[in-house]
């Protein structure tokens, strides 16, 4: 490949200037004439029937406009995969926090007053907030009948399982079985085995920007909805559904998202706002509180997650069982799939012949849970790498060598079966190891530990771009994708620069509403870099084969002998014409901006993965417990980086979401009602708590984006808690079976275990 | 946020007058960190604001003045406490202790007076004054009191305060001769929360024995507390480690945590002894090295 | 209703606002400058920090009211015409920032920051700056964001 001029080069974000002068509007900073603020009364109790609802005296408050219920609303139900939450409770609320009525008012302030004013009467039902529990003959059902709920086919570009929806055990949403190898014979042939059980609690994607929805219904009943969402195009299907119209009857607008991190992805107060709009006969604005995003947003799910593994006499895994329990919540609406598919991971980055992994994802009454960065990924990796370490401690073995003697080597066959070409899983750890000084002496009370994780491409869906020229030869080029702050545009803006050879200014990059932008699946799963970065290389060409045409055709030469160089093009006679002449000379023939747009949609399976392999290094202070993460080694298997910067961002911004997940952040949950309900109360890690962090980037040629690019955004969050705990234990001998690790939890565990030494020390005597 | 009339009287006595007329109907606003937050919650739903602010141009109530010891104005936000040059060179405990509440943002607008009238247990100003054997200040239209910081916490977001009054200044008596001091809050979770338990601790000595120890906690019971069993046990001994464990030790019968997610009752009163030993530590080897200051 | 004269990014503005209008929603509402973010409104994120007479403050936990007669800054008082202000400049450069959500917030902070002291040690960066939460970034492209600006490094 010739040198690479934009490509590789460190690039600030195409967007940056309208952010960092406060010039672009996120959705809760649209003004529109007339506009009304919508707020929700929401549910106190996890389970009961709404007995009867009150609104006279908020109807009767001046400045309110509308005030609904979900009695007054079609019986529609909603969700991303499964249709089964309605837009406001109708007869039962099933978890705190629930929306009950909507109010829509001239200011905000009116609009929480006339809440205050609104009598429902509710009757208890029993709850049930335990997912294990939950499946229980005798728990109390959290929707009594799910025959009527409806959902799409399972996609085909989830990896392949034994589907189960809503099989027959008690709130059961879907059970599903991954299976490799013959695991009864991979057992038989184990020399030990080990099983644990690990619990995760929820935790929220801590994104500062709150979930907010504008909607305005134009005198033709057109409706153009604004929403903090990363995926406009399925947004605008989703939302279409909802209101039972044709999706050309809606429009999805661009605004810029306030961090998503797999938060972004559901509609959110998004249908509430439409109702509220339409019976105001006012556009309505939403804008959700912390205390609602905390209390009743789409966290990530809690888990119970069961391992049991087979390791032969030479410390080699034969085989692993995984039984997964996920906590959806009160409702399955938020997750666009029907399990939660980060469970493939349940057999890490190992050898093992031999895999049977049983996933559950069950209601409770309790906050109905999302998907965030790598969903599943950071629960089952805790898991899967403590349980390793627990292993390698049994049989004596340190865990780096334990890890080293089981970690996928070019030829193996993944776990699940997947053959993925180029595997790095063995240099990315030993290249951790060594940045990390692994073995190297400690002082005491310090310790290291291991946390491994690997993940492919995303590939799913069609992505589209368009790229045009005006006359004055400016590139401008359209995305439907939402940038969620991963810095794709920009990634696609260099794309463009690269191809073309111009300078990267030279590029703009725009966002289209779903009516100008051409369809596009969105941000999610790691996928933009790879599809829309495809889509967009796509467009270069047919811009070039375009352009090539027309530029043939002035020089009077046959297409074949003229090139594009740079800006310009030359023929095999040497003559040369400037993209701004030709663009000039076509103006008045042609209609301008030419538009040429491209499409990509991955045809094969992803054939390459990205290890990452995560050492975190903490000083325990005996005395209270406290956890001090002195440094984080970072190690990722990549291909082309096409942006140095923005590249590093997802593996900083990552890390320290991971640093979060592993020490302070936790949805505390009471009686099915989270507890910690602001930002003072759950914690997220601030400018003070982050520690040393060192990056180590294996690179390698073999990715699926362009110019070999891999993907990065959901790594270095998954390992970090896994790789905390694990430090944790070989600083002061202590493990957590759950998360998050707090200082209480080890300080506890310390002194159980000097008690139970010294009562060993007694019986010894 | 709730309606309420928002009022700003240019003098003390109009503020002291409309205290009296609206009685608990009205609020004082200070820096509005905390009574903002709880208005927010409807915690609390004053029809009247009071704001004090055009009292920051009276001296008493916004400077910081030597005075045999100190006094503080209450309306001395907690950034000018900790950037004091009279502060960080006479009580550099308080300096300390200022800088470990909230974030600069905070600390630029939260008053002194707010700290102590808010009272909410977790905060940190309140041990340290309290082992500066505080007194402060409090004013009414029927005169001035003056009471020690000790009598001033009642409860749980409760103070001796009664409605029509107002806290003026902060009295820091003269500290006994070489003395040295410590706060350390215990944050376990993240740099910007409220301590999980916070101590602070005064120690002087007289040679080699202690000739005065005031020890105080907070996030430790309902309200900030001083351990005086803990300071009975240190007063006359040698400030040897067995002296300070043992003395530590007894602080467990002196708290009253209340549970939250930042620790049950049992860790909070077992990290209140590990933070008091520490604490008196810290406290002796400053007093050590101590040049008169406190 | 109180009637509010003030100073915002230079301009004199005067206006009649409630009595319990806050700060952020006065800015945001009532002058159309949405740059100034609202996150977690309790004062914990610092998402939403102006410039009150040069000082940090949370403009969620400020009253309109209260900033009569004040000077308020906000990140559209920091561009003179087009250009950016350093620590702008150094945002992009430097990766200071991804969403953009939090970023109004923390440029007014850096900017109250060096104000008051110009070189600034990375551990004063750190602990200045603890105030006002990230989610995207880990904070160590702000901090060296804000250090390259005290370094000097950065031109606009
Ligand atoms: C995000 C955040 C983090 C925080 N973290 C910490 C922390 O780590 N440590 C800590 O100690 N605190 C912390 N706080 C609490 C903070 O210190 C208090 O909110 C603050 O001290 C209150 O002072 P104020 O001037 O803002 O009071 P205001 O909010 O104005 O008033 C608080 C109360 O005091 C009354 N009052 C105020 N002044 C007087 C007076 N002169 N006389 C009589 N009554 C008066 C008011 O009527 C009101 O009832 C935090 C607050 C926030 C918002
Ligand atoms: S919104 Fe004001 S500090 Fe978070
Ligand atoms: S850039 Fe997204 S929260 Fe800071």
């Amino acid at each position: 490949m010739a040198s690479l001029a934009s490509v590789g080069q460190p690039a600030g974000h195409v967007e940056g200037p309208s952010k960092v002068t406060g010039q672009a509007r996120y959705t809760a900073d649209i003004r529109l004439p007339g506009l009304l603020y919508g707020k929700c009364l929401r549910s106190p109790f996890p389970h009961a029937r709404i007995v009867s609802i009150d609104t006279s005296q908020a109807k009767a408050l001046a400045g309110v406009h509308a005030v609904i219920t979900g009695a007054e609303l079609p019986d529609r139900r909603i969700g991303r995969f499964f249709l089964d939450k309605p837009v406001l409770a109708r007869d039962v609320v099933r978890f705190v926090g629930e929306k009950v009525v909507a109010v829509a008012a001239e200011s905000m302030d009116i609009a929480e007053e006339a809440l205050t004013r609104i009598a429902v009467e509710y009757e208890a039902l029993p709850a049930v907030f335990d997912p294990v529990e939950a499946m229980q003959e005798d728990a109390p059902r959290v929707h009594a009948d799910t025959s009527t709920y409806t959902h799409p086919p399972v996609p085909d570009f989830v990896h392949p399982g034994d589907d189960r929806l809503y099989p027959d055990i008690p709130n059961v949403v879907s059970q599903v079985f991954y299976t490799h190898g013959d695991i009864e014979a991979g057992f038989a042939q184990a020399a030990r085995e080990f099983t644990h059980t690990f619990t995760i609690p929820p935790v929220h994607q801590g994104y500062i920007e709150p979930h907010a929805s504008v909607v305005q219904i134009e005198p033709d009943g057109k409706v153009n909805l604004w929403i903090s969402n990363k995926t406009p195009f399925v947004a605008r299907a989703q939302f279409a559904a909802a209101l039972g119209v044709a999706e050309d009857r809606v429009c999805v607008n661009t605004a810029p998202i306030g961090g998503d991190f797999g938060g972004k992805g559901s509609l959110m107060d998004g249908v509430v706002c439409y109702h509220l709009a339409a019976a105001a006969g006012r556009p309505v604005k939403m804008v959700m509180s912390y205390t609602e995003e905390l209390l009743a947003g789409n966290p990530r799910h809690p888990a119970v997650i069961t391992l049991r593994t087979g390791v032969d006499a030479n410390g080699r895994i034969v085989a692993r069982k995984a039984r997964l329990v996920f906590s959806c919540g009160a409702y399955s609406a938020f997750t666009p799939l029907h399990t939660v598919h980060g469970s493939v991971h349940a057999a890490g980055p190992y050898r093992m012949p031999n895999v049977e992994i049983e996933v559950f994802r069950v209601y409770t009454n309790t906050v109905p849970a999302g998907h965030m960065r790598a969903p599943g990924a950071p629960q089952i990796v805790f898991g899967v790498e403590s349980h390793m370490d627990l292993i390698a401690q049994e049989l004596g073995l340190d865990p780096l060598e334990f890890r080293l003697r089981n970690t996928l080597i070019e030829g193996d066959a993944a776990p699940l079966g997947e053959k993925w070409k180029k595997i790095r899983c063995k240099e990315t750890l030993e290249a951790a190891a060594k940045e990390a000084k692994w073995g190297a002496e400690k002082t005491a009370n310090r310790g290291r530990g291991i946390g491994m994780y690997d993940r492919e491409p995303g590939a799913f869906g069609p992505s589209s771009a368009t790229l045009s020229i005006a006359a004055d030869a400016t590139l401008t080029l359209m995305t439907g994708a939402a940038d969620t702050g991963t810095g794709s545009y920009t990634i696609l803006q260099q794309v463009v620069a690269e191809e073309l050879q111009v300078p990267l200014e030279s590029v703009r990059v725009v966002q289209g509403s779903t009516d100008s932008a051409p369809w596009e699946v969105g941000a999610g799963g790691s996928r933009l870099t790879h599809m829309a970065g495809q889509a967009t290389l796509a467009a270069v060409q047919r811009l070039k084969e375009g352009l090539t045409a027309f530029a043939a055709r002035h020089m009077e030469t046959p297409s074949e002998q003229v090139a594009y160089r740079a800006g310009e093009f030359v023929n095999t006679n040497g003559q040369h014409l400037a993209l701004p002449t030709l663009m000039a000379a076509l103006a008045g023939r042609e209609e301008l901006p030419l538009r040429y747009t491209g499409e990509y949609v991955a045809e094969d399976p992803m054939d390459v993965t990205s290890f990452c392999a995560q050492i975190a290094e903490v000083e325990v202070d005996p005395a209270t417990g406290q956890v001090t993460l002195q440094k984080l080694t970072t190690a990722h298997d990549v291909g082309t980086v096409l942006n140095p910067l923005t590249h590093q961002g997802q593996v900083e911004g990552g890390a320290i979401q991971g640093v979060g997940h592993a020490l302070t952040e936790h949805l505390i949950v009471q009686d099915g009602a989270v507890t910690n309900v602001h930002l003072g109360d759950y914690k997220l890690p601030t400018s003070m708590d982050i520690p040393e962090l060192k990056t180590v980037l294996v690179e390698s040629d073999a990715g699926p984006a362009p110019y070999a690019g891999k993907a990065i955004g959901e790594h270095s969050n998954v390992a970090v808690p896994a790789a905390v705990a694990n430090a944790v234990f070989d600083a002061v001998g202590v493990r957590l079976m759950d998360l998050p690790v707090t200082a209480e939890k080890v300080y506890t565990a310390l002194r159980e275990k000097t008690a139970r030494s010294r009562t060993m020390r007694r019986g010894n005597s | 946020m709730i309606a309420f009339e928002y009022v700003e009287p240019e003098s003390l006595e109009e503020v002291l007058a409309l205290l009296e007329q609206h009685g608990e109907d009205a609020k004082v606003l200070a820096g509005g960190t905390g009574l903002i937050n709880l208005m927010k919650q409807r915690l609390v739903q004053p029809a009247y604001l009071i704001g004090l602010r055009q009292l920051a141009r009276s001296p008493e109530l916004a400077e910081i003045r030597p005075n045999g010891g100190l006094t503080i104005g209450a309306l001395c936000s907690h950034r000018t406490i900790e950037t004091s040059a009279l502060i960080q060179h006479r009580l550099p405990l308080l300096a300390t202790t200022f800088r470990h509440v909230a974030s600069v943002r905070i600390r630029t607008a939260a008053t002194l007076g707010g700290s102590l009238a808010h009272a909410d247990p977790n905060q940190d100003p309140p041990p340290a004054l309290l082992v500066l054997d505080a007194r402060i200040r409090i004013q009414s239209r029927h005169g001035a009191r003056e009471i020690e910081l000790g009598d001033f916490f009642v409860d749980y977001y409760e103070t001796a305060l009664e409605p029509e009054e107002l806290i003026t200044t902060v009295v820091i008596p003269p500290q006994p001769a070489d003395t040295g001091t410590a706060f350390l809050k215990f944050l376990p979770q993240t740099h910007d929360d409220y301590a999980t338990i916070a101590v602070a601790a005064l120690v002087s000595l007289d040679g080699d024995t202690i000739a005065q120890a005031r020890i105080a906690l907070g996030a430790a019971a309902a309200t900030p507390l001083r351990a005086r069993a803990v300071e009975t046990a240190l007063q006359g001994q040698a400030p040897t480690p067995q002296v300070i464990h043992a003395a530590a030790a007894l602080v467990a019968e002196e708290v009253d945590p209340l549970a939250d997610f930042r620790g049950s009752v049992e860790y909070k009163r077992d990290m209140a002894v590990v933070f008091t030993q520490r604490a008196i530590e810290q406290a002796v080897t400053h007093a050590r090295g101590a040049s008169g200051n406190v | 209703m109180k009637s509010i004269q003030l100073r915002v990014n230079g301009q004199a503005v005067e206006r009649d606002v409630a009595d319990n209008t806050l700060l952020i929603d006065f800015l945001r509402n009532g002058l159309d400058l949405t740059g100034t973010k609202e996150g977690c409104s309790v004062g914990v994120c610092g998402a939403c920090t102006v410039l009150l007479d040069g000082q940090p403050v949370s403009s969620c936990l400020t009253l309109a009211v209260t900033a009569d007669g004040c000077e308020v800054t906000t990140i559209e008082g920091l561009t003179e015409g087009d250009r950016l202000h350093p620590l702008q400049k150094a945002f992009i450069d430097y990766g200071g920032f991804q969403c953009g959500i939090c970023t109004p917030g923390q440029i007014m902070s850096a900017k109250a920051l060096l104000d008051e002291n110009p070189h600034p040690s990375k551990d004063e960066i750190q602990s200045w700056m603890m105030g006002n939460l990230c989610r995207c970034t880990g904070y160590y492209k702000i901090i060296e964001s804000i250090q390259a600006v005290a370094d000097g490094k950065v031109s606009t």
